[in-house]
């Protein structure tokens, strides 16, 4: 108890020395990334060489590095901002030039898939770490406060009541869930929420809408509506093209920045809730606030690929594992750990039948990400003594 | 915030005690930043649980004096935490108001409140893998915009606190490797890192042993020595409230039945009706000496 607090100035060094963005340089976060990047390179390449028209990896590699594409700004915007805002932005209005086969092929067919599944990956992951840290349990997923069970009612609303919707079920699901949300917030709400009450609105949410959701199914007549249905509620990356690109990737652009802004939020919601508010946090204000970042983040993944199980669950578990509980960290982990996984899942979706049956099916990615989700869950409970509590 | 010394106010301090606190000390050392010591008042406070039918503290006041530390004793159940509870804002008050420095604390902005009262609860709890700088960083909360990045003024602030709650050694460990006695001191470090001048403590040392008892001690005399921070500290132990406060608040079901210097409180009367122990009390030169001798068994 020497001098007690006049010590200062020189010990500034330490925190200030890294700068602003000096935690990024983490080593370990920084080797996450990289193997994530590998595994979605990797998964990439197979998803581009393999297909009805099968190229060499060779081939795969060519095309996808085309010049003809790569170098040109106008083909690049097409695809990204599609055709009509290239021609207002470039300015250019005659026929692009004619693309080979293979690159054709590999850009206009299978390379927007990888980049949907790596979209939902981000969208998923991130949204699961919010929730898992707002809800303060590490088996919160973005679809614990009722989101999926409100989309997947809306999906079959409109696809059994109003199939002229049908144009409009990408944002008709994702606006169900948010819907869903704001319910579940609602029940909630009693001079304000609490983790516990959140979850158990969500659960009551859930159970009525997804008991809705499954009476819809007796009135669907027809079975490429049932089996639509079903794409949308395990999801599915079947059929998506650059216009899901397109869709997803503003609001993906937003909810990471606001993800990001809101980490050091993040952080301090998990020293509790009575810490929080001690430090002057508007608590109830934040948890909305990173609930609606987090809904937004799973509605845009809904929007594309429907209801994708397990990854925004055990995304945010792998990355906390890998790089510690800082939430800045853990959210820049999950937006390589979410598309690895999710472009690695997509490829058993894709080929695995294939490969299994010999069959020329796929299945639904939802499928692919639960069978490895489910594992993975198991092999936690036995490593770790405390599961639960975050 | 101006910068006047400490002892103007200190003299405005009714009933103050035998002088004890040497704020003359510490002014000569040319205290940093030296704020005026904070009033803490809670008038007429009514404080309850949401699903509890009556109240736990039922219209009382309490006023800490400035610069000084208060203590709060009782019994179990006697609603000190409570009332440390609802001096934090943590409760709202059914009925009453806290005020600090004549301000409203429910009326004031969240963060501006704060930076001007600081709380530590008797049970915290943070992820594992957090290292205790991190944690004091997360001190600095209400100080810092939406965006800001860490200043150069936040940085000596968490120097000091570390420095302050001695927990230097343990900066780079995880909090979830820590005693229990080191885990206190990391939130203390955290709460001081906060900067306010207003400190509620609530049971600083239960559940710690004799050494890390003894450490918190010597953080709050630290604090009541060297800076003009108003510091209420609910206590179990009421030698160690005596050895520690410049006041004393007793309270039993609720209502504070004394309150006043510790001589004036550490009394076999008071120990008999507000504790419902039998006790001998000796003065010596480290405050009052209690031994226990039976519990009371009438009424």
């Amino acid at each position: 108890m020497n001098g007690g607090r006049s010590v200062a100035g020189e010990g500034a060094a330490p925190r200030a020395s890294g700068g602003r963005l000096g935690w990024l340089f983490d080593p370990k976060l920084a080797a996450v990334a990289l193997a994530s990047v590998a595994v979605v390179v990797a998964g990439g390449l197979v998803q581009v060489s393999f297909g009805a028209y099968s190229m060499t990896v060779g081939e795969a590699w060519r095309a996808a590095l085309d010049p003809a594409v790569l170098l040109d700004p106008r083909w690049l915007l097409q695809f990204v901002v599609g055709e009509g805002l290239m021609r207002s932005i470039t300015g250019f209005q005659g026929e692009l030039p004619e693309l080979a086969h293979g690159t054709l092929i590999v850009w206009n067919i299978r390379l927007p898939r990888v980049f949907v599944a790596a979209i939902v990956g981000m969208n998923l992951g991130i949204s699961g770490a919010i929730f898992q840290a707002v809800t303060r349990n590490e088996l919160a997923s973005p679809f614990i406060l009722g989101v999926s069970s409100g989309a997947g009612l809306m999906i079959l609303l409109t696809l059994v009541m109003f199939g002229g919707l049908a144009a409009f079920l990408p944002l008709i699901a994702a606006l169900g869930g948010a819907v869903a949300f704001l319910i579940v917030y609602a029940i909630a709400w009693k001079n304000g929420t609490s983790p516990v009450r959140l979850v158990l609105a969500g659960v009551i949410v859930g159970t009525v809408f997804n008991s809705l959701q499954t009476g819809l199914f007796f009135f669907a007549d027809d079975i490429g509506v049932v089996q639509s249905a079903i794409q949308w509620t395990t999801g599915s990356l079947t059929g998506t093209d650059w216009e899901q690109v397109r869709m997803a990737l503003p609001w993906t652009a937003v909810a990471v920045v606001l993800s990001l802004a809101g980490s050091r939020q993040l952080n301090l919601l998990l020293l509790g809730e009575q810490t929080a508010k001690s430090l002057g946090m508007s608590i109830e204000k934040v948890r909305f606030a990173l609930s609606g970042v987090a809904v937004l983040a799973a509605a845009a993944s809904i929007a594309v690929a429907g209801i994708v199980s397990f990854v925004g669950l055990i995304v945010p578990h792998m990355v906390r594992n890998l790089v510690g509980s800082d939430y800045k960290r853990v959210i820049v982990g999950c937006l390589f750990v979410g598309p690895a996984l999710m472009v690695a899942a997509d490829v058993g979706a894709r080929l695995g039948m294939g490969v299994l049956t010999g069959a020329d099916a796929q299945v639904p990615v939802g499928i692919v990400t639960g069978l490895i989700g489910g594992p993975y869950f198991l092999y936690l409970m036995r490593k770790q003594q405390h599961m639960g509590e975050l | 915030m101006s910068t006047e010394h400490v002892d103007t106010t200190r003299t405005d301090a009714t009933d103050g005690p035998d002088g004890s606190n040497a704020a003359g000390g510490s002014a000569a050392d040319g205290e940093p930043a030296a704020a005026d010591a904070s009033d803490l008042d809670g008038e007429d406070l009514v404080l309850g649980y949401p699903n509890a039918p009556e109240p736990v503290i039922d219209g009382e006041s309490i006023a800490a004096e400035p610069g000084a530390v208060t203590a709060l004793v009782g019994p179990n159940g006697s609603g000190k935490s409570t009332l440390l509870k609802g001096l934090a804002t943590q409760l709202a008050p059914a009925d009453g108001s806290v005020l600090v420095d004549g301000r409203d604390v429910h009326a004031m902005d969240t963060k501006a409140l704060a930076r001007t009262l600081g709380l530590l609860s008797q049970e915290s709890s943070s992820p594992n893998s957090i290292t205790v700088e991190d944690l004091v960083y997360h001190g600095r909360y209400p100080h810092r915009g939406f965006f800001e990045r860490t200043t150069d003024e936040d940085v000596v602030a968490v120097e000091e606190a570390i420095e302050l709650a001695g927990c230097g050694h343990l900066r780079d460990r995880e909090v979830g490797s820590l005693s229990g006695g080191q885990k206190q001191l990391a939130w203390i470090a955290m709460v001081l890192a906060q900067d306010t001048d207003v400190l509620l403590l609530d049971e600083p040392t239960t559940f710690l042993d004799l050494h890390h008892q003894m450490e918190v001690m010597e953080i709050i005399e630290t604090l009541r020595d060297e800076s003009d921070v108003t510091v209420v500290v609910v206590l179990h132990d009421i030698e160690q409230a005596a050895r520690l406060a410049d006041r004393m608040v007793a309270l039993k079901d609720g209502e504070i039945r004394a309150r006043g210097a510790p001589e004036e409180i550490v009394t076999e009367d008071l120990l008999a009706d507000v504790f419902r122990v039998d006790a001998d009390v000796v003065q010596t030169e480290n405050g009052p000496r209690v031994t226990p001798l039976r519990a009371r068994h009438e009424e």
